[in-house]
Formats: structure tokens, sequence, C-alpha cells
């Protein structure tokens, strides 16, 4: 990294802004807060940062609102802290152009490995993705199209292939049903969430030790999967 | 109907005079032709009949007779005959009068008989009308016995309705009389196993008359939803036909019925808003929990790794201890309100200076009143009888709300008095005073009005439990904004005073 990452805070909480402002400068990040959605909104506008961390609950406007102003001008990672435990508000705000999201309340290294793994995406994203990906005891060859656990080269499917790169180029980042589901079959399949279902524990069978604990392709209730971050 | 009887004899005498003005007539003027003279008697019979009852036309045929025969059939001046044609004549009058009277009076009675019906038809009609208005179903039986006397002139109405083991007798009318349960029971009992139509008197069956324990005919009449008979409709004072009293039960069985289906959708609309306040309070909880334990998470886990500044750690445990405060209110609010949600807040009077309750008050929120300035004007010299711990309560969220939606470094202004109706209570703030919208919801729980939801430290409890509180000891509380700006909240609590003799540290 050769400069601090940037980070907007959005949050009306005086005490969550009081709480995280200084857990993100304590890790070298550059932090911003803002209460309101015009203020991030401006903020935005002024100096793009690297990632937001942006609450729902705004005073002024829906953040989900604030999540699709920023989408259609910037691409710059989101992370919604949500404290409505509802699952299909995170789900909205994921399929509106959210990155991730963190539930109130949440812990310190919750929140620090999400920043990590959407700065992350950012770098992964540049370009098509070449040569050889390593997890654990994973190595993914984009150009073969072959996946080896321990040197042992594991079948897979077109589409179990499709799957697990997918996963793997977002490490640490959920993603929901309808994108995977979109990426895979295409826009008109977003509604038929049975073919991931059943792709899904197809892939956990192939690569997982064991596929009713998965350590890899991890479920988000309700929500989605997401590929493991942490190396194990 | 019968008419009365100094009417029909009124009739009867006219119709005499006429016979007899003709009689006279016609022997002044010398008329001996008896078949003109005959004519004109059954013209008079005609009128009589078409007038008047139809025995006034039977007598004045009869009479017409007999004079016409004594005056004009010769031999005149007897009531011999000598020609067997004037006879028939005779007979021919007699029949035709006879005839003609019978016809006209069935037909006025069959008149008599409409304008009745239409009568009862129109009395019905303004009740049913009287049953679609009523809207609220508190005291509708009452006021559907009230609509029935009244429309159908009764002295006595009761809408009985069997409950568990005794009747519900919703009475209306001038008379009250007394019903034997017993003869209700039978009644009704009768009514759930017939349900015949009476062609003749066009009436279903379970018609009933009892008397009362004071001996008045009451007519019992089942009230019938479908083929169910759901109650009794009792009346007394003016017998109505049976078919009207059909339709009549009818119709009061349909209001019945709608007030019924009322009742049931102001429970279903109670059991509604319950349902609400709880999601309210459960969404509420949900974000005013959440904050303060993620503040607190967070602060406590930059405290412990040991980056931190002096003056951060501070900062971070100051957090701590603010949240910590936010949330023990939030866990109050919580209890006061489930208090009051179930009537457990009780008041025990005692006498008390206005001041005392101000300063338990301010003692109980002073964290929240720390950036504001407090301007307390309260009165020590009389005491006043309220429950002192739900007063200062109710006054502690009153100017926690103040403080919370005015400016930091503004007055905060009390003003608390004994006055002849009890305890008056004034907060004043420098806010930007309250909405005109939200005005009316403001103690509506978990109401938060426009500018509140910017502000997040409130579950919107606060000033419903001002008022739940208050509401305990027959007080109340109301909000307006000050034509100098900012907002202003009374509060009035009824209760006696007395000069407080007293110095503070005695005991009286």
């Amino acid at each position: 990294m050769t400069r601090a990452s940037r980070i907007l805070l959005v949050d009306d909480e005086l005490s969550i802004q009081r709480a995280v402002v200084p857990l993100l400068r304590s890790r070298g990040y550059e932090v911003e807060a803002a209460s309101t959605a015009k203020d991030a909104l401006a903020a935005v506008e002024e100096r793009l940062p690297d990632l937001i961390i942006l609450d729902l609950g705004l005073p002024d406007m829906d953040g989900l609102e604030v999540c699709d102003r920023v989408r259609q001008r910037w691409e710059v990672p989101i992370i919604v802290l949500s404290a409505r435990g509802a699952e299909q508000h995170k789900v909205v705000a994921l399929d509106r152009g959210a990155d991730d999201y963190v539930t109130k309340p949440f812990g310190p290294e919750e929140l620090l490995a999400r920043i990590r793994a959407a700065l992350r995406r950012v770098l992964t994203e540049q370009g098509p993705q070449t040569g050889q990906l390593v997890r654990g005891d994973l190595t993914i060859d984009f150009d073969r199209r072959r996946v080896l656990r321990r040197g042992e080269e594991i079948r897979l499917t077109p589409k179990e292939f499709e799957l697990l790169v997918l996963m793997a180029g977002r490490p640490g980042l959920v993603l929901t049903h309808r994108a995977i589901l979109k990426a895979i079959w295409g826009p008109n399949a977003v509604d038929q969430p049975e073919h991931l279902r059943v792709l899904m524990a197809q892939l956990r069978k192939k690569i997982e030790i064991d596929p009713a604990r998965p350590r890899y392709l991890l479920t988000e209730p309700w929500v989605g999967y997401r590929f493991a971050d942490t190396t194990p | 109907m019968r008419r009365h009887s100094w009417a029909t004899a009124r009739d009867l005498v006219l119709a005499l005079g006429a016979i007899a003005l003709v009689t006279v007539g016609f022997g002044q003027l010398e008329v001996t032709n008896p078949t003109i003279v005959a004519l004109t008697y059954l013209l008079v019979v005609l009128l009589a009949a078409a007038l008047s009852v139809l025995w006034v036309a039977i007598v004045s045929s009869v009479v017409a007779v007999l004079l016409l025969n004594y005056f004009f059939m010769p031999p005149v001046g007897t009531f011999t005959i000598v020609d067997p044609e004037n006879w028939v004549a005779l007979l021919v009058l007699l029949v035709v009068s006879l005839v003609a009277s019978n016809l006209s009076s069935s037909v006025r009675a069959r008149a008599r008989e409409a304008v009745a019906r239409r009568d009862e038809l129109s009395r019905l009609f303004d009740l049913s009308r009287d049953i679609l208005l009523t809207t609220e179903s508190e005291n509708a039986h009452l006021s559907l016995a009230r609509s029935i006397a009244r429309r159908f002139e009764l002295d006595y109405v009761a809408i009985c309705l069997p409950g568990h083991g005794e009747w519900r007798l919703h009475e209306a009318g001038a008379r009250s009389l007394v019903l034997a349960q017993g003869d209700l029971d039978t009644a009704l009992h009768a009514a759930q196993g017939t349900l015949e139509f009476n062609a003749r008197e066009r009436a279903y069956g379970g018609h009933r008359t009892v008397r009362s324990t004071d001996g008045a005919e009451v007519d019992l009449v089942p009230l019938r939803l479908g083929g169910r008979a759901i109650g009794l409709l009792a009346s007394a004072g003016r017998s109505i036909e049976p078919g009207t009293l059909d339709a009549l039960a009818g119709v009061a069985a349909i209001a019945v019925e709608r007030v019924q289906f009322l009742e049931e959708r102001k429970t279903a609309e109670i059991d509604r808003q319950s349902n609400e306040l709880k999601s309210a309070l459960l969404a509420s909880l949900g974000h005013d929990l959440r904050t303060p334990l993620t503040a607190i998470r967070l602060a406590a886990s930059n405290l412990q790794a040991g980056w931190l500044s002096e003056e951060e750690r501070r900062t971070q445990s100051d957090l701590v201890l603010t949240e910590v405060e936010r949330l023990s209110r939030l866990f109050q609010n919580i209890l006061d309100m489930a208090r009051i949600e179930t009537n457990a807040v009780t008041a025990e009077r005692e006498w008390v200076v206005p001041g005392e309750i101000v300063d338990a008050a301010v003692t109980q929120v002073q964290h929240a009143l720390r950036g504001h300035r407090l301007e307390v004007s309260a009165e020590h010299d009389r005491a006043v009888q309220v429950d002192p711990r739900v007063t200062s309560s109710a006054l502690a969220h009153l100017l926690e709300n103040a403080a919370q939606y005015s400016p930091e470094g503004s007055a905060i202004r009390i003003d608390a008095a004994a006055t002849p109706e009890g305890l008056s209570i004034v907060v004043k703030d420098e806010g930007p005073g309250i909405a005109e919208a939200d005005i009316p919801h403001l103690f509506e729980r978990f109401y938060r009005g426009r500018e509140a939801r910017r502000h997040s430290a409130g579950a919107g409890m606060g000033l419903a439990i001002t008022r739940g509180l208050l509401a305990a000891e027959g007080g109340r509380v109301w909000a307006e904004n000050r034509p100098e700006g900012g907002a202003q909240f009374s509060i009035a609590v009824p209760g006696a005073i007395r000069p407080e003799e007293f110095q503070p540290g005695d005991t009286p």
C-alpha cells in the first residue's frame, strides 16, 4: 500500500463515530466521518474515498438511496452498517450495490476483516483473472481451468468451476443468491435459488473435506455465500 | 279500526236529519212521485255509507223505507201497502241500500288498512335509517330500543338477549315493566323450534303475549337471524299487527347483529393496535439497544488495545459511561412503559411542596441537563396532595425531552406552583418548537416528530410515559408552542392544597 486507504464513515450516531474513528485510525486508515446523507454525498463528490461505511438509518435519506446514488457514478466499495436485524434489508442493500454488511452490534475484528476484504476486492478486480490463486490447501489455476488440493486435481464441471472462481475472486465478501445466480445463469435465473443450492452442494462435496462443515464456501444464512477469507 | 262512538252518533243524526229534510222538502213541494223520492233517499243512504260506518247506512235505509211507505206510498199516512208493485219497490230500495253500503264500507276499510300499512312501513323505514346511522357499538342496544319506542309510539320496548344464565334487557319507553325470566325462557325456547309461516296473519310463529309482573300485556317476538332466534323483542302500549311486528323484529335482529359486528371490529382494532405496539417496541429496541451496545463493545476493545493516548483513553471511557447511562435509561423507560401498559402504576398521595417535586425530577435527569441552564421558580410555602414519585418521574421525562430538543447552552425554565385545582408545572425550552402536525401525536407511544428522527437517544417513549404516569393520578400533560419561540409543556395534577406551616426539615 503506497498510501493509507481513506475511509468515509457515514453514521448519525455520534457514539458510533467516536468509537469507530479511533479504531480505524489506529489501523492506519485515514478516516472522515459524516452524520447525514447530504454531508456524505458531498464528501464523496469532493474527494472519493477508497471505501464507504454506510449506516442504513440516516436521518435525511434512506441509506439504500445513498447506496444507489454512489453506485450510479462510482465503483467505491460500500460496507453497510445495519441496526436492522432483518435479513431482507441486508439483501436489498447488497443487491443495490453494497459490497458487504456488518450488523450492529459488531466487534472491531469483524469490521476490520470486512474492510480488508472489500479493499482487496478493488485490487483483485483490476484486469481478468490469470495465473494462480492459492487459498489454504486449494490452488486455482485460471489459465488451465484446474483446481488442485494439495497438488491433487479436483475435477469440476464448467459451472462448478465458474462458481468457485466467482467466490474465490472476492474472498471475505458476501455474495447474495441473486448476484451469484445472475453471474452464472444470467438475469433470468435470479428467482431460481434451487439451481444455486444444488450446484453449491456439488461443489462443496468436491472441494470441502467435510461438506457439512465447510471451510471455504461459507453460508450466510438467508443472504448468500461467502468465500472464507482467513487462510486456514 | 273502530271510530269513536260519538262520531258515529253524529253521523247517524246527520243521516237521519238529511232523510227528514228530504221528506219535509218533498212534502212541501208536493212531490208525490214515489220513484223520485225513493231515488233521493237512496242518494242519502249511499252518502251515509260512503262517509260513515255500515250500520249508520243500514239504519238510514230502514228509516228511509218506512218514511217512503208512510208519506209517499198510497194509501198515504199509513204503513199499509195496497199495490204489490210497491212492495217490490220498497224491497228493492232496501236491498240496493244495503248492498251499496256494504260495498262502500269494505272499500273504506281496505283503504284504512292500506294507510295503516303505509304508516307502519314508514316507521320501519325510519327505524332502519336510525340503525344504519349508528356507528358506535357503545349503548347501541339501548338506542335501538329507544328508536323502536319512539318510531312505533310504544310505552315499553325491550331488546332481550340471553346471556350466560341471565337475560340482558335493554329497555326504553315511558313505562317500566318487569318481565318474568321464565316467560322469556319459554318464549325463546318455543321460537328456537318453530319457523312456520302463518299465512293468515302474515307472520312467522313464535309470537307470544305475556303479562308483566304488574299485569300489563307484553308482546314478545323472537329476534331471528336466518332461522336462528338470537333473542326477543318485547313491546307494550300499542298492539301492532303480527306481520309488522315480525318485520320490526327482523330489523331489530339485523341491528343487534350489526352491533355485534361493530364490537368485534373494535376488538380487532384494539388487537391490531396492541400488535403494532409490540412491533414498534421491538423495532425501537432493535435500534436503541444495538447502537449503545456496539459503541460500548468498540470502545471497550479500543481501551484494551493500549495504543491510545491518555486523552483518547478518557474519551473512550467517557463513551462507555455515556452509553451505559443511555442503556439504563432505556431500560427504565421500558419498565415504566410496561407498568403503564399493565396499569401497574398506583398513585399514593402525600402532602408535598411543588419545589420538592422539581428537585427530585432534576436530580433524576441531571446527566441529561448538563448542557443546559436551568431556571427554576417553584413554590415552597403551600403543599399539594399528589403522588410525589409519579409526578416527579413524569416531570423528569419532560425535562429530558426539553434538553434533547433544544440547543446546548440554552435555558430550560421550570415554573411549579400550587393552584386552587392542584399542582401546576410548566416547562419551557428555547428549542425550535414543535411542528404543528406533530402536536396531536406527541404523547402517543413511539411517536417521534419529524425533527426527532434526527436524534436517536430516545425511543419515542418519554412523553408517552409522562402521560401514562400522570393519568394514574388523574393528571394530564399538554404541549404548545410559545409565541416567543420554543416549546412549552404543562402538567396539571388535581389535588387538595394547604398552606405549609412547617419549615423544611420539620416533620409534620
